[in-house]
């Protein structure tokens, strides 16, 4: 297509990306103020995380979404961690430099796919605002350990 | 893949269409469902279509009589009114707006400020516990419909986690914990001089915070983010955030290991209020434990090797409540896992020197299982484990090898909880008892799950191995006292897991083993659930007393180190109270009570006389004395009762101190060698 279609999906990664730059203007308000510590908490705790999980090809299924919901804030956590202690050891820690970091790490690894985690997208359901209808048969290939006994916990 | 309930993040209750392929897989899932809820619920529906079903008759009524007649039109908002309190969604709600009612009312009325030997315990007012007990009842009925609706026990379990830590968050006025204002501290110092020092040795042990930086710099990072003074602005919301963040890693652990949303709920349920021991305040123990929890729930979900599964995806060979092993992985996805772990498991090496040897222990006793042999991620984590303790983790490594010599294998001693003696007065014994029985209630619903339930533990296998894999830390050190509540710790998931199967029988089950099995629980899961969150309240908030400290007092205990000159030594009598260790580079300090009891009772006889044994000689040296200090070495156990009284008055009688300051908010005495000649 020439033109791609603002789908949600497209919008997701669209917010993902912006999220930081948002977080980071907010860091002009007044210290303190909820407007400020609010979008850059959620930023910090949930963007990097959910900008390398979920942007998925094939969408994700229930049991997967709530796996993207829940490793997001220690994912997001540990990449913050890891830029602010190196921040840290070589001096250069400041404000402005760990957000711009961190919304440069999210607005790249948003446009990426996400971390092919195999519970992520096996079987993968479309969700929804995907497609019209959740009923439609799958159009992509269903990986051959679907085909296994009842049950199944990963 | 994981076989969930339908739509359990949908929280609508109502399943999502399956897909072509899913279908056989709900269908089968759908009927044992059924065939659970009917045995465990009684009275139970097929969720919220059965009540949209049940308010859909009145409705229909109220549409065609409007406006004829105003008694039919009554009567079918009666209906109307009756069917929708009747809703299982009612009944669902209607406990959390109780208890939310009660919580808000009793709030004001705790009276934290004039807490005494039994902390919070007789300060939360009686509509505190009426809340707790309501939350506990709603929560239980929730679980009739776990696998439908598991939005509800969800919002249980949140319900329950504010309920239960928020208070000391919104109703204090300073930083809760002694622990917690030592942080505080550290991010402060870092946040000052910009960077860290891992090569400096700093008194009391503290350049470990600068060798293991990572969790600091984080909040360093968010107070500079946040606009904020320091830590202390948003540090007593730790408990709750914490909290809400591992639930999910823990339900998905859970998940893994069962399909039956009634155990995996329990079971979060469970840890919550057997995580009594303290450590999610803002600390890197807390961080890392969420991180910690993290690597694990992705490992069990994502590296079965092929192969290995053998009969455990058999449903005929599985209990009824256990999930079966996930699908395998290739060598390829489980290196793209390994690499998505490596930011956490660096985080963890960076945050906390104990963690990642839990960890380590962990992953070692999973490869003890075919299904988790995975010597690669060990080796990840050993390896990146070696390099933090080999270069900026030096120091301190180098020293713990030195005593692991005359440590490892005093299993005893190493699992002695601090140096302290028994705990003395009606409070702290009382906290002494729940800690024991809250330990003890867990480890033997867990024995019994493991006992009668083989068939989940062969597929919970994992759960079990991970539960018992810090036990053998006991034998290497004693972690200053504190290994045993970190073993406690990392033992938990799996142990609350365990508990929680042995107070949710497997449904379906149709054998009269199995029937008397689920009357006994309907009775013993409400009650044994009271009965630990009786063992819960003491042991978090009994000791209160000592972890919470009036701004005067910390004003006091500021101004008096702000008093004294750089390198003045401070004593006090133990390092439990609020700002113990403000600007801590610029002092060094001696808490002498933290030692022996014997030898306490000998500094008891003639406090001045072995306080100046004890400070160099040339050396400007301060006493503080603080009310929460008080509490303090009671509460542990240091001094026998009385004993803090007659040390501050033997001192302020002695010509060895002169008396700088002195109110109900403590004591601060000056150290004057000369006045001996």
């Amino acid at each position: 297509m020439a033109h791609p279609r603002l789908t949600p999906r497209v919008q997701r990664r669209a917010a993902l990306a912006a999220s930081g730059w948002v977080a980071l203007a907010a860091t002009a308000l007044p210290g303190g103020s909820p407007a400020r510590w609010i979008p850059v908490l959620a930023f910090v705790v949930l963007a990097p995380g959910l900008a390398l999980l979920l942007p998925q090809p094939l969408g994700l299924r229930p049991g997967a979404r709530l796996e993207a919901l829940a490793l997001a804030a220690p994912v997001s956590l540990s990449v913050a961690t890891l830029v602010a202690t190196t921040l840290f050891l070589t001096k250069a820690f400041s404000l402005t430099l760990f957000v711009v970091v961190l919304a440069l790490f999210v607005s790249v690894v948003a446009i990426l796919p996400g971390v092919p985690l195999p519970a992520a997208t096996r079987g993968a359901v479309e969700r929804d605002g995907a497609r019209p209808s959740r009923t439609r048969t799958p159009r992509f290939r269903v990986p051959p350990f679907r085909k296994r006994g009842a049950g199944g916990g990963g | 893949m994981q076989r969930q309930g339908p739509a359990p993040v949908t929280g609508s209750g109502v399943p999502p269409q399956p897909s072509a392929t899913d279908r056989g897989a709900e269908d089968r899932e759908t009927s044992e469902r059924a065939a659970g809820e009917r045995d465990t619920g009684g009275q139970e529906t097929a969720g919220r279509e059965t009540a949209g079903r049940r308010t859909a008759g009145p409705e229909a009524g109220a549409a065609r009589p409007d406006g004829e007649n105003g008694r039919t039109g009554g009567a079918a908002a009666r209906g109307r009114l009756t069917a929708a309190l009747r809703s299982p969604d009612a009944l669902n709600l209607v406990p959390l707006l109780v208890a939310g009612a009660l919580w808000l009312w009793a709030l004001p009325g705790i009276d934290f400020r004039s807490m005494d030997e039994f902390g919070l315990l007789d300060r939360f007012p009686l509509t505190f516990y009426a809340a707790l007990a309501v939350l506990t009842c709603g929560f239980v009925i929730t679980l009739r419909r776990a696998g439908t609706a598991p939005l509800w026990p969800a919002t249980y379990c949140a319900a329950m986690l504010v309920a239960l830590k928020a208070p000391p968050a919104i109703l204090y006025d300073t930083v809760r914990y002694a622990w917690a204002s030592k942080h505080d501290a550290i991010i402060s110092r870092l946040l000052d001089q910009g960077t860290v020092h891992p090569g400096t040795e700093l008194s009391g042990g503290m350049s470990a915070y600068d060798q293991w930086p990572g969790f600091f710099s984080l909040d360093a990072a968010l107070v500079r983010a946040f606009g904020v003074d320091a830590a202390a602005s948003f540090i007593n919301w730790a408990p709750v955030a914490l909290g809400l963040l591992t639930v999910p890693v823990l339900i998905l652990v859970y998940r893994t290991f069962s399909d039956d949303w009634r155990l995996v709920w329990t079971g979060v349920w469970i840890f919550q209020l057997a995580n009594w021991v303290g450590q999610d305040y803002l600390s890197p123990q807390g961080f890392s434990y969420l991180l910690y929890l993290t690597v694990f729930a992705v490992v069990v979900r994502h590296f079965v090797l092929p192969g290995s599964a053998g009969t455990l995806r058999d449903r005929a060979t599985l209990d009824p409540a256990a999930a079966a092993v996930p699908p395998p992985t290739t060598t390829r996805q489980r290196a793209v896992a390994v690499l998505f772990l490596v930011p956490v498991i660096a985080t963890i090496n960076a945050s906390h020197q104990l963690t990642p040897v839990m960890l380590c222990a962990s992953l070692f006793a999973l490869c003890l299982t075919r299904r988790y042999r995975n010597l690669g991620l060990l080796a990840v984590s050993g390896l990146i484990m070696l390099i933090w303790n080999l270069t900026m983790g030096r120091e301190l490594f180098l020293d713990t090898l030195g005593t692991l010599r005359e440590k490892a294998g005093d299993l005893l001693g190493n699992s002695r909880p601090g140096f302290a003696g028994d705990p003395t007065g009606p409070g702290p014994e009382l906290v002494g008892s729940a800690n024991i029985l809250m330990v003890l209630a867990l480890g033997g619903l867990a024995a019994a799950a493991v006992l009668l339930r083989r068939r989940l533990v062969r597929s919970a296998l994992p759960l079990l191995l991970a539960a018992a894999a810090p036990l053998p830390m006991f034998a290497v050190n004693d972690y200053g006292g504190e290994m045993i509540f970190r073993v406690y710790l990392f033992g938990l998931p799996g142990a609350a897991f365990f508990a929680a199967a042995a107070l949710v029988p497997a449904a379906g089950a149709a054998s009269r083993a199995a029937t008397i099995a689920r009357r006994t629980a309907t009775v013993a899961l409400p009650l044994t659930l009271v009965a630990m969150l009786a063992g819960f309240l003491p042991s978090y908030y009994g000791k209160e007393g000592m972890h919470y400290a009036p701004p005067g007092e910390t004003a006091l205990t500021r101004r008096a180190f702000d008093r004294a000159p750089e390198g003045a030594l401070i004593l006090a009598a133990t390092g439990a109270f609020a700002d113990s260790y403000y600007r801590y580079d610029h002092y060094e300090r001696w808490f002498f009570t933290e030692q022996e009891v014997d030898e306490n009772l000998r500094m008891l006889k003639d406090p001045a006389g072995y306080l100046s044994g004890g400070i160099p000689a040339g050396r400007p040296a301060y006493v503080i004395l603080t009310p929460t200090q008080g509490e303090a070495v009671i509460g542990e156990g240091y001094l026998p009762e009385g004993g803090f009284d007659r040390l501050g008055k033997a001192l302020k009688a002695s010509p060895l101190f002169a008396v700088v300051e002195e109110s109900r908010y403590g004591l601060v005495l000056r150290y004057r060698p000369t006045t001996t000649g």
